[in-house]
C-alpha cells in the first residue's frame, strides 16, 4: 500500500484524528494564552489528573457514553479546587495542589482497581486513543472546545488585565475571583476535550507547549495565539502521518498521540535553540 | 521472607524519607519539579524493562538526565517558571507510551511503572531506599541549618558569603533520589503522594519550623502503612491507597488547623513572607 499524505488523511479515520487535533490546537492556542500568563501550567497538570477520577465513575455507569460527562463534572469540580487552593498563595499552595493532584489521581486507580479486567481500562484511559476517535466522540470534543473557546472569548480582555496588573485589576472593581475561576473552567473543558483522544496525560502537553513555543519565537501579542495554534497543527498532521507511514510500512504501531507530543516538544527544543542564537546574535551586533 | 513485611519496611522508609525530602519539596516549592519529574522517569524504566535491566537503575539514569534538561530550559530567557517542568513531563510521558507502543508483547509493566506495586518490592529496592534515606539524613544533620537559611533569605545568604549552588545541588539532589526510589512501590504518577503529603501536613500542624520533619516521618509512616494495610483489606490498587491515605492525612490536617485555629508562628509568618517577597522579585530560582 502506497499513499500519499492526502490521500492517506482522507481515510475515516485518519480524518477524524487530524479533525481531533484540529480543534483541540485552536483551543488550545486561546486557551493556552491565560495559562502561559498566569503561570497556569502546574494548575493545569493537576486538572489533567483530576478528571481521571471523573472518567472512572463516568464509564463505570455509562459505558463510553458515560466517560464526557463524568470528565465534565470532575474537571469543573477540580477546576473550583485548584482555582480556590491556588489563591492562597505562598508555600502553601504549591504543595497543596500536588495534594490534591495525587489524591484525586488515587481516587481514580482505586476505583478502577475495583472492577474487572482494570489494566486495559487503565491503559485507555492514560494513553488515549486517537484513531478510535468516532463521529459521536468528535462532535463531543468540538462542542467542549468551543465552549472553552467561548468562554475565553468573553473574558478575554478582563483575563488580560487581571495578568498584567492585578493591583489595578482589583482597584477597577473587577472580581479577581470571578476571573480566575473563568479561566480554569475554560481549561477544565479544553481537558474534557483532550483526554480521550490524547490520553490523561499527555493533554497537558496541549495545553502548555504550544504556547510556550510562541512565547520564544515572537514577543508580539497578537502573533502569540496564531503562532500557538500553527505549531501544534503542523506536528498533529506530521505525527499523524508518521505514524501512519511506520505502521504501513515498518509494522510498528506507533502511538500517534505520543508522536504528536513528542514533535511539539522537538518544535519547543527548536525554538529554545533559535532565541539562543537569535539572542547571541542581537547582543552581538551592538557590541 | 514474606513479602507484605517487605512492602511495609519499603513504605515505612518511604514515609520517613518524607521528613526530609517532602520538608525540602514543600518548603523550597519544588512540587511540580517532583511531580514532572516522577511522570517524566517512566520511559527510563520502560527502556530499562525492555532491556532485561533493572528498573530503579534506568529510572535513576534518566531522571539525572531530566534533571539537567530541566536546569537547562530554565535559563532560557523570557518564559515562566513552570515551563521547563511541563515540557519535561511532555518529553517523558510521550516517550514512554511510544515505547510502550512499539513493544507491546515484551511484559513491560506499564500499570506497574505507573501506579507502583508494593508488594512486588524486593530486597534491592529497600536497601536502595535505606541508602538514599541515609544519606539525607547525614546531609540535612551537616548542613541542614544552611539549608533552611537559603530555603527563606537566598539574599541574606548570599550576603553573608556563603554560595547558593552547593544547597541548590544538595535540595535537588534529595529531591530527585527521593523521587525515584520512591517508584517501584507507588509508581511513577503517585510516588510523590507519599513524600509530599505527609510534609505538607505537617508544615500545617507544626508549631515550630524543626518540627515539621520529625511530624512529616511520622506522619508519612502511619498514612503509609495504613494505606498498605487498606489495600489488602479491601482488595484495592495499593499505590491507590497510600496516595489516598496521604491525601485524608493532609485533609485532616487542614481540617484540624481551621478547628484549633492555630496561629501561624513567627518563623513560619517570616518564611512566608520572604518567600512572597522572592516571589514578588520573580523568585529566579525556581524551577518547578
Amino acid at each position: 500500500m502506497d499513499l500519499g499524505l492526502l490521500e492517506a488523511l482522507q481515510l475515516p479515520f485518519m480524518a477524524r484524528a487530524l479533525a481531533t487535533l484540529a480543534v483541540l490546537s485552536v483551543a488550545a492556542g486561546i486557551v493556552g494564552l491565560g495559562i502561559s500568563f498566569r503561570e497556569m501550567e502546574f494548575v493545569s497538570d493537576g486538572m489533567v489528573h483530576a478528571v481521571f477520577p471523573g472518567l472512572v465513575v463516568g464509564a463505570a455507569l455509562g459505558g463510553t457514553a458515560g466517560l464526557l460527562p463524568g470528565a465534565v463534572v470532575a474537571a469543573l469540580a477540580a477546576a473550583v479546587l485548584f482555582t480556590l487552593l491556588d489563591r492562597r498563595g505562598g508555600a502553601g499552595s504549591d504543595a497543596a495542589i500536588a495534594v490534591g493532584l495525587t489524591g484525586l489521581f488515587s481516587l481514580g486507580v482505586v476505583l478502577v482497581s475495583k472492577q474487572r479486567g482494570y489494566v486495559a481500562q487503565l491503559q485507555d484511559l492514560l494513553f488515549g486513543h486517537l484513531l478510535t476517535v468516532t463521529e459521536a466522540q468528535l462532535w463531543q470534543i468540538i462542542v467542549v472546545a468551543i465552549l472553552a473557546v467561548i468562554v475565553m472569548l468573553l473574558t478575554g480582555r478582563a483575563q488580560l488585565f487581571r495578568a498584567f496588573d492585578p493591583e489595578g485589576f482589583r482597584a477597577a472593581g473587577f472580581s479577581v475571583l470571578r476571573t480566575d475561576l473563568a479561566l480554569s473552567a475554560a481549561t477544565a473543558m479544553l481537558v474534557v476535550a483532550g483526554v480521550q483522544a490524547l490520553g490523561v496525560l499527555m493533554v497537558v502537553a496541549m495545553l502548555t507547549v504550544p504556547m510556550a513555543v510562541a512565547r520564544l519565537l515572537t514577543r508580539r501579542l497578537a502573533w502569540l495565539v496564531p503562532v500557538a495554534i500553527a505549531v501544534p497543527l503542523l506536528c498533529g498532521v506530521l505525527g499523524l502521518w508518521w505514524s501512519f507511514v511506520w505502521s504501513v510500512e515498518h509494522d510498528l504501531a506507533v502511538s500517534p498521540g505520543a508522536l504528536v507530543v513528542l514533535l511539539l516538544v522537538a518544535a519547543y527544543l527548536l525554538a529554545v535553540v533559535l532565541r539562543v542564537v537569535l539572542r547571541r546574535r542581537g547582543s552581538a551586533v551592538p557590541a | 521472607m514474606n513479602y507484605f513485611f517487605l512492602a511495609s519496611v519499603e513504605i515505612a522508609l518511604l514515609g520517613l524519607l518524607s521528613g526530609i525530602a517532602g520538608t525540602l519539596i514543600v518548603l523550597r516549592r519544588r512540587s511540580f519539579f517532583a511531580v514532572a519529574l516522577s511522570h517524566a522517569t517512566f520511559p527510563g524504566g520502560v527502556v530499562f524493562a525492555v532491556l532485561g535491566y533493572n528498573l530503579l537503575l534506568g529510572q535513576a539514569l534518566f531522571a539525572v538526565l531530566l534533571v539537567l534538561v530541566m536546569t537547562a530550559l530554565s535559563r532560557v530567557p523570557g518564559q515562566g517558571r513552570q515551563v521547563a517542568s511541563g515540557v519535561v513531563l511532555a518529553l517523558g510521558f510521550a516517550l514512554g507510551t511510544l515505547l510502550t507502543s512499539i513493544n507491546p508483547g515484551l511484559g513491560v509493566p506499564v500499570e506497574a511503572l505507573l501506579v507502583g506495586s508494593p508488594l512486588s518490592v524486593r530486597t534491592s529496592d529497600i536497601v536502595v531506599t535505606a541508602a538514599v534515606l541515609t544519606a539525607s539524613l547525614l546531609l540535612a544533620l551537616g548542613f541542614g541549618r544552611r539549608m533552611l537559611f537559603h530555603t527563606f533569605d537566598p539574599v541574606g545568604f548570599a550576603a553573608a558569603g556563603f554560595s547558593a549552588w552547593p544547597v541548590e545541588l544538595a535540595a535537588t539532589g534529595v529531591i530527585a533520589a527521593a523521587v525515584v526510589v520512591a517508584m517501584p512501590a507507588v509508581g511513577a504518577i503517585l510516588g510523590v503522594a507519599i513524600l509530599i503529603a505527609p510534609a505538607a501536613a505537617a508544615r500545617l500542624l507544626a508549631p515550630r519550623i524543626e518540627w515539621i520533619p520529625p511530624l512529616a516521618a511520622v506522619l508519612g509512616v502511619a498514612s503509609g502503612l495504613a494505606g498498605l494495610w487498606a489495600s489488602r483489606q479491601f482488595d484495592l490498587a495499593a499505590g491507590g491507597a497510600i496516595g489516598l491515605a496521604t491525601t485524608l492525612v493532609f485533609m485532616a490536617a487542614l481540617l484540624w488547623r481551621r478547628v484549633a485555629r492555630i496561629p501561624a508562628k513567627e518563623v513560619l509568618a517570616h518564611g512566608r513572607t520572604q518567600t512572597k517577597h522572592l516571589a514578588a522579585r520573580g523568585g529566579s530560582r525556581e524551577t518547578g
